[in-house]
């Protein structure tokens, strides 16, 4: 094929292109004609019948249960007057239509005697931004009214009726940390949102109500609301009906949260009380709380403020985020390294002279006149610093280092809050990297007794509590008992999770516990005001000193567990800047245990 | 090599062909024109001005095109390799650090998260028609094997695999005819086109086999979800060729798009709503994310009626005939071939784009060439058109010095 053969061949392809090419187009302009022409007043009419609204609804956000069935966090329905100005535009310029919409809120206002709520500038606002959503005349009108509304003759164009669940938190100021509360959540920007009003869901922004938030969630439907001339009376045209979130229950008992709050009642601190049979969270109380009820349907500005330049810190939740040293309440945990590590045996007897000399430094005993000769036993009753200074010095510290992570000091429980401080375990490693210098002796003996750089949580206390108790099984803190009750994927989790299993001897619990029952038991115990005849019950109490050396305070402490034999409650209570230990926190630990047994003795007669 | 501004500049550009230099002036001011009126309701306040963004694009688009007009496109053939395996670069790079928007992953975003974004499958298709026009018009090539048939088989298909791997069927589809179309021109013998284009029906048709026919046998939902896994299909795909089939069926999710945009289309009439008239599109039935870019169509339609659709399709057949015209008188294959490729993906995009629109094929995210709003596809496409310039220019419709392609020409030694 020559050369002009090949190009004339080309032209010949060429030709035949443009024809099917041409047919292309014509057919196309065929379709359009038809569309565009023929059928048009097919899709006016379409067009006319869509008055229709594309109105997305959030899916009803889950309920929150305490483990009786009490409601902590619910919904309510908020009713609001709609108006859409686009159906009322009017011909001329916009005031003409601002005049309209007034006159339409006017007339609603006093044919159903509610007071007018919005100002001119909002429907100019409106129209300005935001024209083609509904705008809210009335927000939160009462359910009487709206019937009323609904069944009225006057035919209202362009008026609508929305309803809106809002959060609603029933118990107020009880449990307010743990259930926390939720903001608007803002869709992010380039999410395709072609609906007319969107109405936007609320997200969990602290405690359950946010570490649980995708639980409690639901998904979202939407609704072609057909508004037509003769008022409200919409058909609903298509749905895709919004799925409710899933309801949660929680391991919490109200009933022992509001003890524990009473018993905090007026003083700043915190406590947790624990299943030791199985690590569930009966109660987490952080004292002073703030008001939930106050927070719907939004957090007043004022409230708001108040709460963030409060000085005592209403929404930190000491319970979790709180660290501390623990002072004595850390004694048990020495007794048990040097014992279950052979280093003492609990028959040892050291001397208190009132103090304890290492090299040239002196560390004090808090009695001066000392305890005398003492075994392991009577120096956990007594609390002496000085015997636990010898069992530290031969245990060392590594020991009770391991042992301390062992039984989870150090480390973040998982509580499924959110903010939880993981506190201070120190060691040599870390006072190298932290202050470049050794570990030495003394750091053990300060170490020994709770104080020092060790920090601590009372939610790890409350479940080092919960493992003496049980005798070595560490639970996970477990918050959620059962989650779906309201749908058909329920779950529900049966037993805790061990979190580690520590094989303590026999023996070591005898003479730990038997210490422990000795300080709230026998005459001279350091926490004997938590005593309750008729109720046996093992304790510690605790008083870290912390602050300047002209300024000293003390946090106060008391860790008990009980019954003695069989127990089913393992409690940690901190007080800040109590007197001490004994003083401050076991007169309340006893109010605490008598409430939750008069609880119990009513469940057992009624 | 020294540029002399009023030789190798000036001329060409007196030269140009100035019924497609009119041609375009007239749709890319129609067109920003009716991203305005898709934008400027907008409840964004930042989208509003969307419409000066587009004549930012249209004014680098511009330059883009008097750029390849004055080259001369011969110099193309030689950077058909490097282009390609650029495109093919950027191709895999979108993949590990897309930009995802709206569930596809097409964007290289250049300048920081928020700034310019572009679409290395634009890119893709001018460097993939550069390359088929020189492999279509390699001297003394007759196609009668299959082998050098394959070779381009394989040279489009993967760009198109990695294309589809965003996803976007939009752009995979548009490659498909236009390499067909060039085959055709370039003489490759009937037997072979016809093969091919038989091959892609039943492509078609097993796609389209594999979304409808399993559902309408009853069988669940795991067996429904495996038979399109087996034939490669997202299950996006199939819900688009679902809702083509039956809107109704889901009003709410994805067969709004297509039920208003016919809604818009046929309200229009005759004579159209008015200029910023359109309620479909004021009111917000029609989704302001796709009003400006692929359903400005439906925009153009509602408001400007039948006269105005048909003005539109009259600008894009004078543009396509100025390119067709082009092809008649360019003095070489590649030169021929070239203006072949960019009839086929003007047309593809228009015929596409306009079906999608009036209701008559499955939503497939096509822009309109040249009024859809979009930076990458504006700017590539002034670029093509500027090359169909390059090839009018050095025609046999032109003085004999451009004929020889002396301008910008290399020869050896200079």
């Amino acid at each position: 094929m020559s050369s002009a053969e090949q190009i004339n061949h080309e032209l010949v392809r060429l030709r035949v292109l443009i024809v099917i090419l041409a047919s292309v187009f014509v057919a196309l302009l065929t379709i359009m004609w038809r569309v565009q022409v023929v059928n048009s007043t097919h899709y006016t009419k379409r067009l006319d019948r869509q008055s229709i609204r594309r109105v997305r609804l959030p899916g009803v956000r889950g309920a929150v249960y305490d483990r009786n069935g009490v409601c902590l966090a619910g919904n309510n329905p908020n009713y609001c007057v709609a108006i859409y100005i686009e159906e009322l535009r009017q011909p001329g310029r916009w005031a003409n239509t601002i005049d309209k919409v007034e006159e339409v809120i006017d007339t609603i206002s006093t044919e159903f005697n509610i007071k007018r709520e919005v100002t001119r500038k909002n429907i100019a606002t409106h129209i300005q931004r935001r024209l083609p959503l509904p705008f809210l005349a009335w927000r939160n009108i009462s359910p009487t009214i709206i019937s009323r509304i609904k069944e009225s003759d006057t035919p209202m164009l362009g008026v609508d009726i929305y309803v809106e669940p809002v959060r609603t938190y029933p118990q107020g100021k009880a449990a307010s940390h743990i259930t926390g509360y939720v903001g608007t959540f803002k869709p992010a920007k380039d999410i395709d949102i072609p609906y007319h009003y969107y109405l936007p869901e609320m997200e969990g922004r602290e405690g359950i109500e946010r570490s649980c938030n995708d639980i409690l969630t639901g998904t979202a439907g939407g609704r072609l609301i057909r508004v037509d001339a003769s008022g409200f009376k919409h058909d609903r045209k298509f749905e895709k009906e919004p799925v409710p979130g899933t309801d949660i229950q929680l391991t919490i008992d109200l009933r022992i949260q509001a003890l524990a709050e009473m018993a905090l009642h007026g003083v700043r601190g915190a406590c947790v009380i624990v299943d030791p049979n199985n690590g569930d969270i009966l109660a987490i109380a952080s004292s002073p709380a703030f008001d939930l009820s106050r927070f719907t349907p939004r957090i007043p500005t004022k409230y708001w403020k108040e709460l963030n330049d409060d000085k005592r810190l209403p929404l930190f939740n000491r319970a979790i985020s709180g660290a501390y040293a623990p002072g004595s309440i850390f004694k048990p945990l020495v007794a048990i390294a040097s014992l279950e590590n052979k280093k003492n045996k609990a028959t040892d007897e050291f001397d208190c002279p009132g103090y304890f000399e290492l090299g040239k430094s002196r560390f004090k005993c808090w009695k001066s006149d000392g305890h005398g000769l003492i075994d392991m036993r009577k120096a956990l009753e007594q609390s002496c610093n000085t015997y636990f200074f010898h069992v530290g010095q031969e245990c060392g510290h590594e020991k009770i280092y391991h042992m301390a992570a062992a039984v989870g000091l150090g480390y973040k429980t998982g509580v499924p809050l959110g903010g939880e401080s993981a506190g201070l375990l120190p060691n040599d490693a870390w006072k190298r990297a932290r202050y470049n210098e050794r570990w030495r002796g003394g750091d053990t003996c300060n170490f020994s007794i709770g104080q020092g750089a060790l920090s601590v949580t009372p939610i790890q206390i409350a479940l080092y509590t919960a493992t003496i108790a049980n005798g070595g099984t560490l639970y996970h803190p477990r918050l959620l008992l059962d989650q779906g009750s309201n749908s058909h994927n329920q779950h529900r989790w049966t037993t805790g999770k061990i979190a580690n299993q520590l094989n303590w001897s026999g023996l070591t619990l005898e003479t730990v516990r038997g210490g422990m029952f000795d300080v709230i038991n026998a005459p001279t115990g350091t926490g004997k005001r938590a005593l309750i005849p008729g109720l046996l019950m093992a304790g510690k109490t605790g008083t870290a000193e912390y602050g300047t050396r002209n300024n000293r305070k003390k946090n106060t402490w008391m860790i008990l567990f009980a019954p003695y034999t069989k127990p089913k409650y393992a409690i940690a209570m901190i007080v800040e800047d109590g007197i001490s230990g004994g003083l401050t926190v076991a007169p309340r630990l006893k109010r605490l245990m008598i409430g939750i047994q008069q609880l119990k003795n009513n469940e057992e007669t009624g | 090599m020294t540029i002399n501004i009023k030789k190798d500049i000036l001329h060409p550009i007196l030269r140009m062909d100035w019924l497609m230099n009119v041609a375009i002036v007239l749709l890319l001011i129609t067109g920003i024109m009716f991203v305005y009126s898709s934008c400027y309701i907008d409840n964004e306040l930042a989208v509003r001005p969307l419409y000066k963004k587009q004549i930012g694009w249209a004014f680098i688009g511009t330059l883009g095109y008097f750029f390849f007009s004055v080259l001369d496109y011969r110099r193309l053939r030689k950077l058909s390799w490097s282009g390609y395996l650029a495109a093919l670069v950027l191709l895999v790079t979108v993949i590990f650090i897309g930009k995802e928007m709206y569930g596809a992953k097409r964007w290289l975003m250049l300048f920081g998260e928020n700034g310019i974004g572009i679409q290395p499958s634009e890119i893709a298709k001018i460097s993939i028609l550069i390359l088929l026009a020189r492999k279509l018009s390699m001297p003394g090539e007759n196609f009668v094997s299959w082998k050098p048939i394959l070779m381009i088989l394989a040279l489009v298909g993967l760009p198109i695999m990695l294309i589809m791997q965003q996803p976007d069927l939009g752009t995979s589809l548009v490659l498909l005819p236009m390499t067909l179309m060039m085959m055709f021109v370039a003489n490759v013998p009937w037997k072979t086109i016809g093969t091919l284009a038989l091959i892609g029906i039943t492509c078609i048709s097993i796609v389209l086999g594999a979304v409808l026919i399993p559902e309408k046998l009853g069988a669940d939902k795991v067996v429904q979800a495996k038979v399109l896994r087996l034939v490669g299909l997202k299950p996006y795909h199939k819900k688009r060729i679902d809702v083509f089939f039956n809107a109704e069926q889901d009003p709410l999710g994805a067969g709004w798009n297509k039920r208003q945009s016919e809604i818009a289309v046929g309200s229009g009439g005759l004579w159209g709503k008015g200029y910023l008239k359109g309620t479909q599109n004021i009111l917000g039935f029609l989704p302001r994310s796709v009003a400006p870019n692929d359903f400005i169509f439906s925009v153009i339609a509602e408001e400007m009626g039948f006269i105005g659709s048909t003005v539109i399709l009259l600008m894009y057949t004078t543009l396509i005939g100025c390119a067709i015209r082009t092809a008649f008188v360019a003095i070489d294959k590649f030169g021929r071939l070239l203006c072949i490729g960019v009839v086929a993906m003007l047309f593809t995009h228009v015929f596409i784009n306009i079906a999608m629109t009036i209701g008559f094929m499955p939503i497939t995210g096509l822009p309109l060439p040249l009024l859809s709003y979009g930076g990458s596809f504006m700017v590539v496409m002034m670029a093509t058109l500027g090359i169909v310039q390059s090839v009018f220019i050095r025609s046999h419709h032109s003085p004999i010095i451009y004929k020889q392609g002396r301008l910008w020409e290399t020869t050896p030694g200079s």
